[in-house]
């Protein structure tokens, strides 16, 4: 009686969490000029009318390659960081650890007001420079943290024997260290990426009308009209993330990768 | 096993040990100097230089004049404009809460309880709102909260209302956003509590005769109470903080904490002040979680 209240409720917390993604990727099917659900007809022009929108494209592209040199910067600086706090010993090294990793528990908000006002200080005039450190900014810590989880799994000795049998530091890192977490490092890569592309609050302050991010993009498009073209970008993301979440899956295990990314 | 001591005391130690240790030093420098110097130059001088702004004059020509005040200060926390839009950030915090629990914890029990390949599927469904980008997530709100939305429609289509219900553009539209968005963090709280819970206390009680109910309450909520706590701050701290949330569906019409930094930041342009909204913000954030860890180690002071 009572496990079958509690997985009614839970099925319908389920029903809850889906049906907005359920509706958006109905909807943008829908052949009314409004957002219908169930979708009426059957039409790809909200599709077709996304890939005429030049402005759109544009921040689709930017998105990606801001993605793309987040996850990179991230990565050289996080996994450096993580590798240096696993192998070395030293005064105060718990409160660095807690301090790189302080970005997370700072509201994004607020990271995005005191970027905004210093880049203003410091006269930074650089759009695509501003949002990128805006982005490693909040995406380093992740690295530190799933790396460094990946380093606590690999034993100190496997990477003492290679440099007892003569392999250097160089080669130690290149044929031990790196194959051995390369899994988690694949898996903050990824969430570093998604992280970025899909950043809005701290992108808020940082963009201009010149260069938006996509995220930016469809917010300022919502303020004045809600059509099926947004639900039709909208579905076009919720499959990327379904991807990405398929090639997580493979690489690490969904909990795993999941717990990597809000612990 | 390793082999330094064997090979050590053959060649001239001490010179040798201190290369070494020279060496170690330079490659720690190499390993955390980048991200040191980054969080430096963009974490440490912003949020310092924020500070400051909060303590400058405001000027309407110049955004702010270099000059120490506490004016800004004085202002807002003498405001009661500003101390009722701090209590409704704080009332929505606690509403959230208090509904994701509610929602999350028959979810997270349902969780555990599944077998295996059931479990992943559901643990893959509540988490998978956090791979989906806000704005689309909040768009979707929008879509079925909205006068001419789903829920409107379909009520009117089946003439239980003439008029649309107010869902849009108000609290309820904030609040049930909120909830969507951060379900995933009270889920992951608690299953990862309730996980751990040993099988057999639940078991043993139950074969001593204790109903399902009287297990719940006296055996598996007690238990999971850290999960909760965790869960509770998460949820917490992320719906005072949220903006993009509140701002679309809010509908200019909801104010919080963080969408008034944003104006102050953008449209009426009171940087001063937007700054001191900022700290009072932090402030509100370090509070709750000094509250937590004080309530959390009490208990384990206890057990």
């Amino acid at each position: 009686m009572f496990d079958r209240a509690v997985n009614a409720i839970g099925w319908l917390v389920v029903v809850f969490i889906l049906s907005p993604l359920i509706i958006i990727i109905g909807a943008s099917f829908t052949e009314t000029t409004y957002v219908a659900f169930p979708p009426q007809g059957f039409t790809l022009r909200w599709y077709q009318q996304l890939m005429g929108r030049q402005d759109f494209l544009e921040s689709f592209v930017f998105s990606i390659v801001l993605g793309f040199l987040c996850t990179l910067a991230a990565m050289i600086l996080g996994s450096l960081a993580a590798i240096g706090l696993h192998r070395h010993r030293f005064f105060a090294r718990a409160f660095f650890r807690s301090f790189l990793l302080s970005p997370l528990v700072l509201p994004t908000i607020v990271t995005g007001v005191a970027l905004l006002q210093f880049y203003y200080l410091i006269d930074l005039e650089a759009p695509l420079l501003g949002l990128l450190i805006g982005h490693v900014l909040i995406t380093v810590p992740y690295v530190v943290r799933t790396v460094g989880a990946g380093l606590v799994g690999l034993d100190p000795a496997v990477e003492e024997a290679a440099n007892s049998l003569g392999a250097g530091t160089l080669r130690t890192m290149l044929r031990v260290t790196l194959p051995a977490i390369a899994p988690s490092m694949l898996s903050a890569a990824i969430f570093v990426f998604i992280t970025s592309f899909d950043q809005a609050t701290v992108s808020i302050f940082l963009s201009q009308s010149v260069v938006m991010p996509l995220p930016i993009r469809i917010y300022s498009y919502i303020e004045f009209a809600v059509d099926p073209m947004i639900a039709a970008v909208s579905t076009l993301l919720i499959f990327i993330a379904f991807g990405l979440i398929a090639l997580l899956q493979k690489v690490l295990g969904l909990d795993r990768a999941f717990g990597a990314e809000i612990r | 096993m390793s082999s330094a001591p064997l090979c050590a005391p053959a060649l001239a130690p001490s010179a040798l040990m201190l290369g070494h240790r020279r060496r170690r030093r330079l490659a720690l420098v190499g390993y955390l100097a980048p991200v040191t110097l980054f969080y430096i130059g963009f974490l440490i001088l912003p949020y310092l230089s924020l500070l400051e702004l909060s303590f400058f004059r405001y000027s309407s020509a110049k955004l702010y004049i270099p000059q120490f005040t506490i004016d800004n200060y004085v202002a807002v926390l003498t405001d009661p404009f500003y101390w009722l839009l701090m209590l409704r950030t704080i009332g929505l915090g606690l509403l959230v809460t208090a509904i994701t629990l509610l929602m999350g914890y028959p979810l997270a029990l349902m969780i555990v309880r599944s077998p295996p390949r059931r479990k992943t599927l559901l643990i893959g469904i509540a988490l998978s709102p956090l791979l989906i980008n806000l704005v689309v997530r909040t768009y979707a709100w929008l879509v079925l909260l909205g006068d001419t939305g789903v829920i409107n429609s379909w009520l009117k289509a089946m003439g239980l209302i003439s008029l649309p219900l107010p869902i849009n553009g108000n609290w309820v539209s904030v609040t049930i956003g909120l909830v969507h968005i951060t379900l995933p963090l009270m889920v992951l709280s608690l299953v990862a509590v309730l996980e751990n819970i040993d099988r057999r206390l639940a078991e043993a009680a139950v074969s001593l005769g204790a109903t399902d109910t009287r297990v719940m309450r006296r055996i598996i909520l007690p238990l999971s109470l850290p999960g909760i706590g965790s869960g509770s701050l998460l949820v917490f701290c992320f719906t005072i903080s949220a903006f993009v949330t509140p701002a679309l569906l809010g509908g200019n019409r909801v104010s919080t904490v963080s969408t008034m930094i944003y104006q102050k930041f953008t449209f009426s342009a009171n940087w001063p002040v937007g700054a001191t909204l900022v700290f009072i913000l932090l402030a509100m954030n370090v509070a709750v979680i000094a509250l937590h860890s004080r309530m959390f180690r009490e208990e384990h002071d206890h057990v």
